[in-house]
């Protein structure tokens, strides 16, 4: 509390150390008292035997790892995680990439504004509303899908989209593909724009291909845009909760339970926070370390760029 | 702007503070020992004042509604009090409570979904006892067992709000057309769902629905498992799904679920389950008179064609039985401050009006608690109960003769945790997904609900 | 060249791809609309008819009047809006102030929020939840903005920062010889001239908390404070599972977030390129 007081009165003096603080001293706090105290405060219960209904625990040690370590559905749900994160990454990537290079070969004004909006709205649904909006037309009994796909006779009968074991993860990935692609779309269309247009021009002085203006042009100015989406991305859809929380819960028999809804089950339902906080431990750290693997790379390719 | 920032400084800053005393420790409050002590009863005391926070599972409208009426009326009987009406899905009502030990958020009055919910709530220690509320509207009113069920060393937790229970409940329409009569044995009901089924015209027999969320697994294993005078406790209150009357059961379902009941269902909660009769996709359904209302809502046109009869027996000349009776209990909270306006708002909710008000929000589907109100005459002048008076005397005698699942063996945390953890319903998915054996399967859920009880029953 | 570009057998792909790529994206939004607008006995009798024989407003009625989403549709501006406000100011003077007084740290620090980010907000809901309750914030929307602060902050800094470092520092020291104070550089010079890069972040921010799903979830619990997801979730375990009026209240959330988007599609596209990139 005594920094503000002091900032005040130093306001005007250039750089002070007091000014300095006032100014990331905010977001520092955020950062300590929302993330930092709750990441300590969960490594802690992720040794001890906390559970939702007491208020009194004691310490295990290293307990609730050894048993989340050897739970056979820690492991399916950490599966689960990396087949929601990779297919869901790579396929808003692809869709999302090939509609911003098809975007920016449109020239018609008109069009191109259109197209923007309607493949951004995806993007602006709200989790529950993608939830309830793809759970109504994949419903298997009134559902829109499966009953045009049964009625145009490609399938035999009704198609269960969101119950059958196999289907259910595909599934999710394809809502979730819907939903982010836009993102890419739209951030790597930006990106395009700021390609200057000589570099397209002397590429064709030049006679190359347009694979070759895309290999040497394009995909070395924005691969960093690229790179930091597929960063972004990845962090938000390995966490995400939301979708399929709302859409199966992570059924039918846990063939949709990803990480985070094994750690609502464990922690909420479970009510065994002990064991759900070491489990969430272990997400964090396996995302750390496959972070540090990609900045690793985008770094490289920054320090290229320069 | 600046004014702006030293807000969120000063926000973020106790924050901080704050946290850095709670962090290890938790809570202390609801550790306190329940400060039930005498206080003087309502309307003598003179004038009441406080806030309280009543949560409820009743998220229909005319329920909510009427539960709203009572409560203004109330508040505005005694400008002192306020209270604080918080609804929640009946799914999410134990996980939020559960939470609420933790995080503190706890109500001062509440619903439980059932009288094993109670039990649960008195093994994690968060009740205080009601007698003197049950006593001042007349401890006689009430089913002795229902109160039984929610008493522990002398002291009654909850008071029963109403009543019902599980029946078989059938389309006239359907079965005449295919010449059915109305299954009175297991073997009978399952060939009149296979009889029914017709997916082409969006029919099915019988869904079966698994949601771990929810608990139709349990109760539809344990109908199956009464019917056949066993139970799925043990007398020392274990599990026990691996008699072999409990994977016959098993196998029974999932044939049925194979059969008869829409693929999706495998994922449904009670509601979405009972949607289906509603909007007549299903020709049979396991359900208490709540059936009514929902049909009601949903098709009114099939409403004179829905009734039902009690549950299927293992032979035909068995005796009668009820497996599953419910009385939604209200409890009051230990960490409430103002025991005294719980009791006097619980007392005022039972007066014959109010009460008679909140059950005409739901006819037939929610029964008085409360010996008496149904010989009422204003509760007989109701269209829907005279309409259905058969099918709530069929219910009502399952009322009398039931416990809640797993009560057979008296009231126990168990009997709670056996349909509150999803235990079962996974058992049931992953039969039907994986195509586990039922054996191996059932041993598992077996071994999974008894390590649960170990950890979870103090 | 323009010209023989637009018949070039990409540019009809292009085309082939974007209008297939509209169609996926909008029908949901339309069948979303049209079923708010079906009775319930119609979506169940024709589940392909893709228009309602008869239109009605029987669904909203229900969830606006008698279920009352005007009181969430209030709770969840007021939180997205408080959440937008301060997260945007206090992420402004962080990421001005990380490239102004701290640029070598600045790289490090970034990396720590972007860190941050990372965090599954499944680990963090227990701790929050035991700390709103010794604040006594429980069950309060203000206990949602302040969490709400934990995703928006670090990825506004983050944002804000790429946008800041396009500010020269000449334009400041100019103001400065004016005699304006560090904050008064900030709020009359700086920040006007990053006042898109703003916008946008401000945008993020505001979607972000509009759409948020657990916190609201699990640190509220009253009926009266929940915001509009989590009214839509419960209405998914009512008594009575009626699509119509979750497809109706589906489009109330829905709706003001793709009006706002339309609007400002211009402003979101530089984002990420314009503010992470230079």
């Amino acid at each position: 509390m005594k920094i503000p007081k002091r900032t005040l009165r130093s306001g005007g003096i250039q750089g002070s150390r007091a000014t300095r603080w006032i100014f990331v001293g905010p977001a520092m706090l955020v950062v300590i008292c929302l993330l930092i105290y709750p990441l300590l405060s969960t490594l802690m219960y992720s040794f001890t035997n906390k559970t939702m209904i007491r208020n009194d625990f004691d310490v295990v040690g290293l307990q609730n790892y050894i048993d989340i370590l050897t739970d056979g559905d820690f492991y399916s749900a950490f599966g689960h995680t990396l087949l929601w994160t990779l297919f869901s990454v790579l396929g808003q990537l692809i869709v999302g990439f090939i509609g911003a290079l098809a975007l920016n070969r449109v020239q018609n004004k008109v069009a191109k504004n259109l197209f923007r909006i309607f493949a951004i709205i995806p993007w602006a649904f709200p989790a529950i509303a993608t939830a309830m909006t793809w759970k109504w037309l994949l419903n298997g009994i009134h559902g829109f899908v499966p009953t045009l796909l049964r009625d145009l006779g490609i399938t035999p009968e009704l198609i269960q989209f969101l119950s059958d074991k196999n289907l259910v993860l595909p599934t999710l990935i394809f809502i979730n593909i819907w939903f982010g692609a836009p993102l890419i779309m739209v951030n790597v269309y930006a990106a395009l724009q700021t390609i200057p247009q000589d570099q397209y021009e002397a590429a064709q002085i030049d006679g190359a291909s347009s694979w070759q203006s895309f290999r040497y042009v394009t995909a070395p100015h924005i691969r960093t845009v690229v790179g930091l989406l597929v960063v972004l991305r990845t962090v938000w859809v390995f966490n995400n909760f939301d979708i399929i929380y709302m859409i199966t819960g992570g059924g039918p028999a846990g063939a949709s339970t990803t990480m985070p809804i094994f750690i609502y089950d464990t922690g909420w339902t479970g009510r065994l926070v002990g064991k759900a906080s070491a489990a969430s431990i272990l997400l964090l750290l396996f995302l750390v370390i496959l972070c540090v693997l990609y900045f690793t790379v985008i770094n490289r390719w920054e320090k290229e760029d320069k | 702007m600046k004014k702006l920032l030293s807000l969120s400084l000063a926000a973020a800053l106790s924050v901080s503070l704050l946290a850095g005393c709670g962090g290890g420790g938790g809570t202390a409050e609801t550790d306190n020992p329940p400060a039930n002590t005498s206080f003087q009863p309502a309307g003598e005391a003179g004038e009441l004042s406080g806030e309280i926070t009543f949560w409820h599972s009743f998220t229909q409208g005319a329920r909510m509604e009427a539960i709203q009426a009572a409560a203004d009326q109330f508040m505005a009987d005694n400008p002192g009090v306020t209270i604080n009406i918080e609804t929640m899905a009946w799914g999410d009502f134990n996980t939020k409570w559960n939470a609420g030990i933790t995080t503190g958020d706890l109500p001062d009055i509440s619903t439980a979904q059932n009288t094993g919910e109670v039990v649960e709530m008195l093994n994690a220690g968060v009740l205080v006892p009601m007698d003197s509320t049950i006593d001042a509207i007349g401890r006689d009113l009430f089913s002795e067992n229902a109160l039984a069920d929610m008493s522990m060393d002398g002291a009654t937790y909850g008071i029963p709000y109403y009543s019902h229970a599980q029946v078989m409940w059938y389309r006239t329409d359907l079965l005449e057309q295919a010449g059915l009569e109305v299954p009175t044995t297991w073997d009978e009901f399952y060939d009149a769902a296979v009889a029914l089924t017709n997916p082409d015209e969006g029919l099915y027999g019988c869904a079966v629905s698994c949601s771990p969320n929810d608990l139709l697994c349990t109760r539809y294993l344990n109908y199956y498992v009464r019917s056949g005078g066993g139970s799925l406790l043990n007398d020392d209150l274990t599990a026990n799904l691996t008699s072999d009357l409990a994977i016959e059961g098993i196998n029974y379902w999932v044939n049925m679920y194979k059969n008869c009941s829409p693929a999706e269902t495998i994922n449904y909660t009670v509601n979405d389950h009972a949607t289906l009769y509603y909007q007549g996709t299903t020709a049979f359904d396991f359900n208490s008179g709540f059936q009514i209302s929902g049909v009601e809502s949903n098709r009114p046109d099939l409403l004179d064609y829905i009734s039902c009869a009690p549950l299927p027996k293992m032979n035909e000349d068995d005796p009668y039985y009820s497996a599953e009776a419910t009385h939604i209990p209200l409890v009051t909270w230990a960490n409430s401050e103002h025991p005294e306006i719980c009791q006097a708002f619980i007392e005022y909710l039972y007066q014959t009006d109010n009460y008679l008000d909140f059950l005409a929000a739901v006819p037939v589907g929610m029964l008085p608690s409360i010996k008496g109100i149904d010989q009422n005459e204003e509760y007989l002048s109701n269209p829907t109960v005279q309409q259905f008076s058969d099918e709530a005397a069929i219910i009502t005698q399952a009322v009398e003769e039931g416990t809640a699942i797993g009560f057979e063996h008296g009231p126990s945390a168990q009997a709670g945790l056996l349909t509150s953890q999803g235990v079962i319903e996974e058992m049931f998915q992953d039969i039907i997904t994986n195509g586990t054996d039922v054996e191996t399967a059932a041993k598992a859920a077996e071994d999974e609900l008894n390590e649960i009880f170990a950890t979870m029953v103090a | 060249m323009k010209k023989l570009r637009r018949f070039s057998p990409g540019g009809c792909f292009s085309y082939v791809y974007l209008i297939v790529l509209s169609v996926l994206c909008i029908f949901p939004l339309i069948w979303l609309l049209v079923s708010a607008f079906k009775s319930s006995g119609e979506m169940l009798a024709n589940p392909t008819k893709i228009l309602p024989m008869e239109w009605t407003l029987e669904n909203f009625h229900t969830v606006l009047v008698t279920l009352g989403f005007t009181t969430n549709i209030k709770n969840s501006l007021i939180v997205a809006l408080c959440t937008t406000v301060i997260a945007t100011f206090i992420s402004a003077l962080a990421a001005y102030g990380i490239i102004r007084f701290f640029p070598k740290l600045g790289n490090i620090m970034t990396k720590i929020l972007i860190t941050t980010y990372m965090f599954p907000s499944i680990m963090l809901v227990i701790p929050y939840a035991v700390v709103m309750n010794v604040l006594h914030l429980t069950n309060t929307r203000i206990a949602l903005v302040l969490v709400y602060m934990s995703f928006s902050v670090p990825y506004a800094v983050w944002m804000l920062v790429g946008f800041f470092k396009t500010v020269p520092i000449d334009i400041e020291e100019s103001g400065r010889i004016d005699g304006a104070n560090r904050f008064q550089v900030f709020t009359r010079i700086v920040l006007p001239l990053v006042r898109p890069g703003i916008v946008s972040t401000a945008i993020y921010v505001f979607i972000n908390a509009w759409n948020e799903f657990l916190y609201a979830l699990l640190l509220v619990s009253s009926s009266e404070k929940t915001t509009l997801s989590v009214a839509v979730k419960t209405l998914e375990g009512a008594d009575i599972l009626n699509w119509g009026s979750m497809m109706a209240a589906s489009a109330i959330v829905v709706l003001p977030s793709i009006i706002f988007f339309c609007i400002i599609q211009n402003k979101i596209a530089g984002g990420l390129a314009d503010g992470a990139v230079k």
